[in-house]
């Protein structure tokens, strides 16, 4: 046996392999982005991530750190080999203190679990990705995860009030305590948020939390295209109503959706706009009578969902819709590239006209949907995996996305995350004199570079 | 290695699986849930040995199909996985618990290589007809194990004129699961079930009847015991009963086959019914499907383990209508509150073998 494996074994118990099956299963998150690792750990404590890291800092050994491996950019993929750090075995809820507005939490608690604890203190942890049943916090973090009702409660980096974080050297850190707001220094939590693990590892997060919101309305408006529906939502947001969710999806999402659940009752003649607002029954009822007075004079058509269950099923279709084209043409796979652009909020219409052109001039099916409220969107790509050609149509697709977010003065992601898929755009969009100042902090907590490798374009060689 | 790769390729890797999946629940490696066993699929097809951990990976999934019920992409995993099984097989590479138990099976012609008689639980041969529409086809578990069911069954069955295979075998569901071939097992219950004229077969077991239904030739209508209660239930003179009980869906049942309604209506009609916590579509697996409880009996119990968890409480009885179910629940820990539909239903009637 070798001797990294020997000290492994000694840290870990039997919570090592080296197999090459469980190594393959560990080679990738659900990106395009592989990485064969060594070895593949599985921690129970802080202290033996510390005396890993420790180890790996002297020995130079390369540690990847991994959810659920959910992600979408290859955050988790050990694009150098060495070690994958499989964080989900540390579930634990460790406090819920309501008094306090917070609970702490281990990184591999999964954000449905969470909110599940919480639900009968009538609390909720609002991010909430399409992956919530099976992210983790550690995760969403590291990403700095949010979803549909991010428009309204914002990103994970929102509700972080302390993290415990073994650096590169073994030592540990807190960023934080317990008190709601601080004034004390660099922001140390919001540096290691969305970091994707290549500043130190997250053993605990101590989380706001906010209070479940006693009702929620679902408001359908339908409208002939996408620059008359960003219309509507300004018109909206200007009327004093920030809605807690607000999303577009054009025809051609609206359409797999019926298909995947006939009986959503879901316009597919335009692209449609699902305004949700959440409060007390009072207030909600009266928002959603306002908005569609709003949208009614240059909708299609506008309703308000008619019953709860109507709109959780509208909610749960949304959230796996990406995914959902293979189950219409089984030929055809949802390649997750490109898929979560984002722009300033007014320039949504012209992304999508964009996005429409790049697309159509590739002859590649697109669905596009997103957070039109905070100016993300996801266009969903497939082809078929077998056939080289439209591999190469998609990767052309989604550079195409990407500049053209960039040109717009946006973002190449805005809650997914950068990895290695979107590395190469960072000098970009960044800018070279920021992403050296980056690169020094990388540098000044990672001095061997250690801690995920090949990621956020903190190397000086990346390719797109 | 001949896998299904277009099917393969359909994965995204979201993970909605991992969420799900009940062995991952008891290990926690990668390899032991739905996603990862398709990346060694997907590394077998690209020139991954297939070692000992390849199989555990493979040969762990008890086929209950909770992923196919919740992937957004429409894969449906347990059919890969049994392909996968079969392609190993067919390479020769078999692990020793898989190699004993298709010898045992082909040998004896039941699951647990019993060299006893097989209608030995039955008191009268005379009842034996030599031609029937309906037969009552009983399975390896409740012809040796839980004889008391198979009792019972035939007793209420053969109300309806239901008769029995002179000389039945295996279904052949442990060696089609395990990536074996059952062509001779079902061949000889094939040519029985032709020479009687069968019509409908009607059967007790879960794992009998999604391999009647799926592997064999569509000859027949294929029945499951809580169908044809539930199909005869005004016939049955059922009296109500001051119990509280639970439904556990078999998962080859319930998913593979989506009964659903059926045994519940049966049960309503004698007794109080509260849900387990998780129910129908969303229920836990028991483990003990899919070859795991042969190969893999620790975890196959801690699987049960968990799932005893979501009984709720105050009942009396755990009810379920598959033998292999029965058998792993009572193992891991829940004893004789875990019964058949049918000694329900019998009980029900008034007498407990009629």
């Amino acid at each position: 046996m070798n001797d990294i494996l020997k000290i492994l074994q000694d840290i870990f118990g039997g919570r090592v392999s080296a197999s090459p099956a469980e190594r393959c299963c560990y080679a990738s998150d659900a990106s395009q982005v592989e990485g064969m690792p060594d070895y593949v750990v599985r921690p129970e404590s802080t202290q033996q991530i510390s005396r890993l890291l420790r180890f790996c800092s002297e020995r130079q050994i390369p540690v990847t750190p991994r959810g659920a491996g959910t992600g979408l950019a290859g955050g988790a993929s050990p694009v150098r080999g060495g070690i994958v750090l499989d964080m989900s075995g540390m579930r634990r809820i460790v406090e819920i203190d309501i008094i306090n507005l917070q609970v702490i939490v281990q990184p591999g608690v999964v954000a449905d679990e969470l909110n599940l604890a919480l639900k009968p203190h009538g609390f909720f942890f609002p991010p909430d990705p399409g992956s919530s049943a099976m992210c983790t916090i550690g995760g969403m973090i590291s990403n700095n995860s949010s979803g549909m009702r991010s428009v309204k409660y914002g990103t994970t980096k929102n509700y972080l009030l302390d993290l415990e974080v073994v650096l590169a050297d073994g030592r540990t850190i807190h960023t934080g305590s317990k008190v709601l707001k601080s004034s004390a220094g660099y922001d140390l939590t919001g540096l290691f948020a969305g970091a994707e693990g290549t500043l130190g590892v997250i053993t605990e997060a101590g989380l706001k939390i906010a209070p479940l919101p006693r009702s929620r309305r679902l408001v359908l408006a339908c409208f002939p295209d996408a620059e008359t529906a960003g219309q509507a939502v300004i018109s909206v947001f200007s009327a004093g109503i920030t809605p807690s969710a607000c999303e577009i999806l054009d025809r051609l999402t609206c359409r797999v959706l019926k298909r995947c659940d006939p009986n959503l009752a879901m316009p597919d003649d335009g692209d449609v706009i699902l305004f949700e607002v959440d409060g007390q029954e009072s207030s909600t009822a009266e928002e959603a009578r306002q908005i569609a007075e709003i949208c009614r004079p240059s909708a299609l058509s506008v309703r308000v969902a008619a019953s709860r269950k109507e709109m959780e099923d509208i909610w749960a279709a949304r959230r796996l819709v990406g995914a959902a084209i293979s189950r219409l043409d089984p030929s055809k796979t949802r390649i997750y590239m490109g898929e979560d652009v984002g722009v300033p909020i007014g320039q949504i219409p012209s992304l999508i006209r964009k996005v429409q052109q790049i697309t159509a001039r590739l002859a590649i099916p697109a669905m596009k949907f997103g957070h039109i409220g905070d100016g993300n969107l996801h266009v969903a790509l497939f082809i078929d995996v077998m056939d080289e050609e439209q591999w190469q149509k998609l990767r052309l697709a989604a550079d195409g996305i990407h500049r053209a977010a960039l040109e717009l003065g946006g973002t190449v992601s805005s809650e997914h995350g950068i990895g290695m898929a979107r590395a190469g755009y960072l000098p970009e969009q960044l800018g070279e004199e920021a992403l050296l100042v980056m690169r020094s902090i990388k540098k000044a907590l990672d001095p061997a570079n250690i801690l995920n490798p090949g990621k956020l374009g903190l190397e000086q060689k990346n390719e797109i | 290695m001949k896998l299904d790769l277009r099917s393969i390729n359909r994965c995204v890797r979201c993970g909605t699986c991992r969420s799900v999946c009940p062995v991952f629940e008891e290990s926690g490696w990668e390899s032991a849930n739905t996603r990862g066993r398709i990346l060694i699929m997907k590394g077998l097809a690209g020139g991954l040995k297939a070692d000992a951990d390849v199989h555990s990976s493979l040969n762990t999934c008890t086929t209950c199909g909770i992923c196919t019920e919740k992937c957004p992409a429409g894969v449906n995993p347990p059919t890969l996985v049994e392909e996968a099984r079969k392609e190993l097989v067919a390479h020769g590479m078999v692990t020793k618990e898989q190699a004993e138990l298709s010898k045992r099976i082909l040998e004896s012609g039941n699951t647990m290589g019993d060299r006893g008689e097989r209608l030995a639980w039955l008191s009268d041969r005379g009842l034996l007809k030599a031609r029937s529409d309906y037969v009552y086809f009983v399975g390896c578990m409740n012809s040796y194990r839980y004889t008391k069911t198979a009792k019972n069954s035939f007793a209420i069955l053969s109300r309806f004129g239901a008769t029995l295979l002179p000389a039945e075998q295996c279904c052949g569901s442990p060696l089609l699961r395990t990536g074996f071939d059952a062509g001779e097992l079902i061949e000889a219950n094939v040519r029985q079930m032709k020479q009687m004229g069968a019509k409908t077969i009607i059967t007790g077991c879960a794992g009998c009847y999604t391999t009647l239904k799926n592997n064999y030739p569509a000859y027949f209508h294929i029945s499951s015991i809580p169908e044809f209660l539930a199909e005869h239930i005004s016939e049955l003179d059922l009296q109500p009963l001051p119990i509280r009980v639970t439904y556990h869906d078999p998962c080859h049942l319930g998913r593979h086959n989506k009964i659903y309604e059926e045994p519940r209506r049966v049960i309503e009609a004698i007794c109080d019914l509260r849900e387990m916590k998780a129910s129908r579509e969303n229920a836990r697996c028991c483990g003990g499907g899919g070859g795991v409880r042969s190969g893999y009996r620790d975890l196959s119990l801690r699987m049960a383990r968990r799932r005893l968890k979501d009984v709720p409480e105050g009942v009396d009885y755990i009810v379920t209508s598959c033998p292999l179910c029965i058998r792993n629940l009572r193992d891991a820990g829940a004893g004789e509150k875990v019964i058949d539909l049918v000694d329900l239903v019998a009980r029900a009637i008034g007498k407990q073998c009629l």
